[in-house]
């Protein structure tokens, strides 16, 4: 029933193997938005104030300007809605709308006070799933630089995250609250066309020779965890890659690939800040204070660049941390450091020659963007949709990342419940320009959609699942876009 | 060739040893593309399992599109999805969600699994589009996660060839483009791979040496022409022995340790150094690792011997050195001046050095009229830019020469020391030098 090429259940005489063309070039520009000032610029004095005033400032005009479109002649019992400076500045009865930035307050969501207090507590609460308070009694505000406004009114409630700049049409009511009409949100920046993009008009174009099709990797969630069990997927994985496995006719199809994004948690309990549940473990195993050489487990990031180190020979590889990764724990969160991959750092080049890695191996950031085939494409390790789900209700992760590409703001939880840099000067999390391509690692199942903004843009975006608990690859054809699945598993026995 | 070594191969692996074996593990082992080691495995599975059925196992690696009951559940699962989403009140405001995509997203399955669950798995598939043997094992498995060893064995035997030739041999996917820096401080290299591995690196090495020791011979065999007979000599047959011998070796750490009076080639020290400690590193490296790989055993034996031979040739030569070198005592002016010329030869070091000597074990010390001259072995630390931009630290040990004008009053306590430090030279130079250092710290 296999295809007769395919089938290698063939002995003697033994055919000759064909010898198969070459990997196409994978045309690559990695841009640096998220990386961190080194060494001694690097601040944490500052307050994070700053980065919620920032996002304000920025994004005022555009979601000013969208609410202008709408509202203009919004008409509600013969009163025309009028714009408010600020919130503060709101007059009870009077039809108008405003500006400003989401604050959730939620029953469930952590609080920097709680965290002092902990040491009262006997048992410290179960890790959270979510923020969203049982019995409904959660607020959302509204806030600008002149104070804060209480929302109220069957739209807003589990739409909107912390962080997120909204514009809201409304009343006041006579117990202070801002009851809304409707609202509306800045929408997808704009987005250059496909090779067309700043960054990459002025570098030499790759040529795709006869225009065969390449296609992008993607997978997350690798999670090496130095035991045995999770090997042998891992080797399959790596024989796909290396095109070994399989016959022919599938190892022509890997050959398409032009290169692998792994979209964080490449190892599974390596962050340097243990979980809640590690750290109760840990803690109540025994009393040792400071760090602990004889606790370090080094296999896991050996397999790790074990494994690189064989698929880098054929494949360039991108690699995001992810939050279980030996990372900076805040977003943004910064590239692997190449100590870790003795074996694979021959594959990077050299700082003095130039700070982007083309063809190799290219330890980058989370989140990360960069161009890929002239497609602008942005990555996340998964984080912040996973924070983002968190306070909202039956929402899904594709939802939750198209949400955040049109509030223009992808990490809009942070700083609140997720830890980031404090930013002064900019917001590397404000999206200043839209991706064609927007994947978000470490989901709990595959998921892909294509959403359309209103000046004609397109974006694919693309859950990708975790790849020790699916087995699952995301191929993504970078001339049509189109998106596929490779699923690698092991029958056990007896089954 | 090949075709009758892979039966030896899998018959000694899989009924003498008893371990599994993988189509990959074949292919590296017996050097063929992946592809006809998977139809070797056949070949092997079919006429064992003639001759005495059901005495090799197998596992299969089926590659296809799957039944779709698995896709329909898949798209149950999106339509049950999508009725959420509807419920949620985020396509109100969102244009373009509306029509879920229909097309459900094509999936290549690639599934390992043993002979015993084939077929009910195979039935699974819409469309195999390749099958082949993955591994053979001498009895059915229980846990397949002992696969993945012989995979480990890939990884860390497999390591001479370059990774980016391995696609020529295996049929690995060829990727012109990727370029990849060849380790140059050599840490990387000496932790992984084991000796064979390290050998292409080190070879280029004593080609190298031969011009620069020819070069740094030639200028003090010229200056020293105009002078008298035995110090003419002395250096010639040094350069003569220099000439003939680095190219027999291969580390350069050994020469250095073993040669006590010849004159280190200083300007290209700093190149070959990097390349001298991993072949030292490498010497170290074999020892416990030449357990694990049976079959290179032969291999590291003879390579021991040769060594051996070759340490003993080395302690002959410095003998003669040595003696060469109390010969040309005697003559104290053109002995200064060959010292002198070692001592040009030393500022050429010190450009590089950025710190200087850390210890100083004099060796070879030749006493004449109260004057104490020689050479000494210091280890300097360097920190140089590498082609990459990299800051490396190295440590080398270099020869320098000295002499001891400027201390009148030391001959008498140093007169006796001279024959005891050549005889103890002699002896003690190859195994540890210790104590002949504690006893010059003064000086």
């Amino acid at each position: 029933m296999a295809s007769t090429e395919g089938n290698l259940l063939r002995g003697e005489p033994f055919q000759d193997p064909t010898t198969s063309s070459p990997r196409n070039a994978s045309a690559y520009k990695p841009l640096h938005t998220f990386e961190l000032p080194k060494g001694a610029e690097k601040h944490y004095q500052q307050q994070f104030a700053d980065m919620y005033f920032l996002r304000l400032a920025q994004l005022k005009n555009a979601v000013k300007q969208k609410a202008a479109e709408a509202w203009d002649d919004f008409e509600l019992g013969g009163e025309k809605a009028r714009y408010v400076e600020r919130v503060l500045d709101v007059r009870q009865g009077e039809l108008c709308w405003v500006v400003g930035t989401v604050y959730m307050e939620m029953g469930l969501k952590p609080n920097v006070l709680d965290d002092i207090s902990k040491e009262h507590w006997i048992a410290a609460p179960p890790p959270r799933e979510t923020y969203v308070n049982p019995s409904g009694q959660d607020d959302m505000m509204l806030e600008d630089e002149s104070g804060r406004l209480r929302v109220t009114g069957e739209t807003v409630s589990a739409q909107y995250v912390t962080g997120c700049i909204l514009a809201a049409l409304g009343t006041e009511q006579a117990d202070g609250s801002f009851q809304v009409v409707a609202t509306t949100y800045a929408d997808l920046p704009q987005q250059p066309e496909r090779w067309k993009g700043e960054e990459i008009k002025k570098a030499p174009k790759v040529d795709s020779k006869g225009g065969k099709a390449k296609k992008v990797a993607i997978i997350s969630g690798l999670g090496i965890s130095g035991t045995e069990d999770d090997d042998l997927t891992l080797d399959l994985l790596l024989e796909y890659l290396t095109g070994e496995a399989s016959g022919p006719p599938d190892q022509a199809e890997a050959i398409q690939l032009s290169r692998l994004v792994i979209a964080g948690n490449s190892l599974s309990h390596a962050s340097p800040i243990l979980s809640r549940e590690d750290f109760a473990a840990k803690k109540s195993q025994r009393k040792n204070y400071g760090y602990d050489a004889s606790s370090y487990n080094s296999t896991p990031a050996e397999k790790l660049d074990t494994f690189l180190s064989q698929i880098l020979p054929t494949i360039p590889v991108t690699l995001l941390p992810g939050d279980s990764d030996p990372a900076n724990v805040a977003l943004p969160q910064q590239p692997l450091h190449p100590a870790l991959f003795p074996q694979s750092r021959p594959f990077v080049n050299p700082p003095s020659q130039s700070k982007d890695t083309l063809e190799g191996f290219d330890p980058v950031t989370n989140p990360w963007e960069g161009y890929i085939e002239g497609w602008r494409v942005l990555g996340t390790g998964g984080q912040t949709v996973e924070d983002l789900l968190r306070y909202v209700e039956d929402v899904e992760p594709l939802e939750a990342m198209e949400m955040m590409l049109r509030w223009r703001c992808i990490a809009p939880t942070a700083p609140d419940t997720l830890s980031c840099y404090p930013f002064q000067d900019d917001d590397p999390f404000l999206l200043k320009v839209c991706p064609h391509v927007y994947f978000s690692g470490n989901m709990d199942k595959f998921g892909k959609r294509v959403i359309e903004g209103p000046g004609g843009q397109k974006v694919l975006l693309v859950a990708v699942p975790k790849f020790k608990e699916t087995g699952q690859i995301v191929l993504v054809d970078m001339e049509s876009l189109e998106v596929e699945l490779v699923e690698i598993g092991v029958v056990a026995p007896g089954s | 060739m090949p075709e009758q070594n892979y039966k030896e191969y899998l018959a000694a692996r899989l009924l003498a040893e008893n371990r599994p074996v993988t189509y990959r593990l074949l292919s590296r082992a017996v050097k063929v593309h992946v592809n006809r080691g998977k139809q070797m495995l056949y070949e092997f599975h079919r006429n064992q399992n003639a001759k005495k059925p059901r005495s090799i196992h197998a596992t299969y690696l089926i590659t296809g599109k799957k039944r779709t009951s698995e896709h329909t559940n898949g798209l149950n699962g999106k339509d049950g999805e999508d009725a959420v989403m509807q419920d949620s009140p985020f396509p109100s405001s969102l244009p373009g969600t509306q029509e879920p995509d229909e097309k459900p997203v094509s999936t290549t399955s690639i599934v390992l699994v043993r002979e015993e669950e084939l077929e009910k798995t195979k039935a699974e598939f819409v469309e195999v589009t390749s099958i082949h043997i993955y591994s053979l094992e001498p009895g059915p498995i229980e846990d397949l996660g002992v696969l993945s060893l012989c995979n480990e064995e890939v990884a860390t035997k497999f390591t001479k060839e370059d990774p980016l030739e391995r696609w020529q041999l295996y049929g690995c996917i060829h990727n012109p483009h990727i370029k990849r820096r060849t380790p140059k401080s050599g840490i990387a290299a000496s932790k992984t791979t084991s000796k064979p591995a390290a050998k292409p690196t080190a070879k280029p090495q004593p080609k190298e040496l031969i011009p620069a020791v020819q070069t740094d011979s030639k200028p003090s065999a010229s200056n020293t022409k105009t002078s008298t007979s035995a110090a003419p000599k002395a250096t010639l047959q040094r350069s003569n022995s220099t000439k003939s011998n680095p190219p027999k070796k291969t580390s350069v750490g050994d020469l250095f340790k073993s040669f006590a009076k010849t004159k280190p080639p200083k300007p290209k020290e700093s190149e070959d150094s990097p390349m001298g400690g991993m072949s030292e590193d490498e010497g170290e490296d074999s020892e416990p690792e030449s357990g694990a790989p049976k079959v290179d055993e032969a291999k590291l034996e003879a390579a021991r011997k040769e060594k051996e031979a070759r340490k003993e040739e080395l302690l002959k030569m410095m003998e003669e050195d040595v003696d060469m070198a109390d010969a040309a005592t005697p003559q104290d002016t053109n002995a200064d001046e060959v010292s002198q010329d070692a001592n040009d030869d030393a500022p050429l070091d010190s450009q590089d050095k950025a710190e200087p000597a850390e210890s100083e074990e004099p060796v070879v010390a030749a006493v004449a009229g109260g004057r104490r001259r020689g050479r000494r072995r210091v280890t300097k630390r360097k920190k140089v830019k590498d082609a990459d931009g990299y800051l490396v630290t190295k440590e080398e040990t270099v020869w320098e020469s000295f002499s001891e004008d400027e201390k009148p009053p030391e001959p008498k306590k140093l007169k006796p020391v001279p024959n005891s430090s050549a005889k103890g030279g002699k002896k003690g130079a190859p195994k540890g030098q210790g104590s002949i250092a504690s006893f010059f710290k003064k000086a």
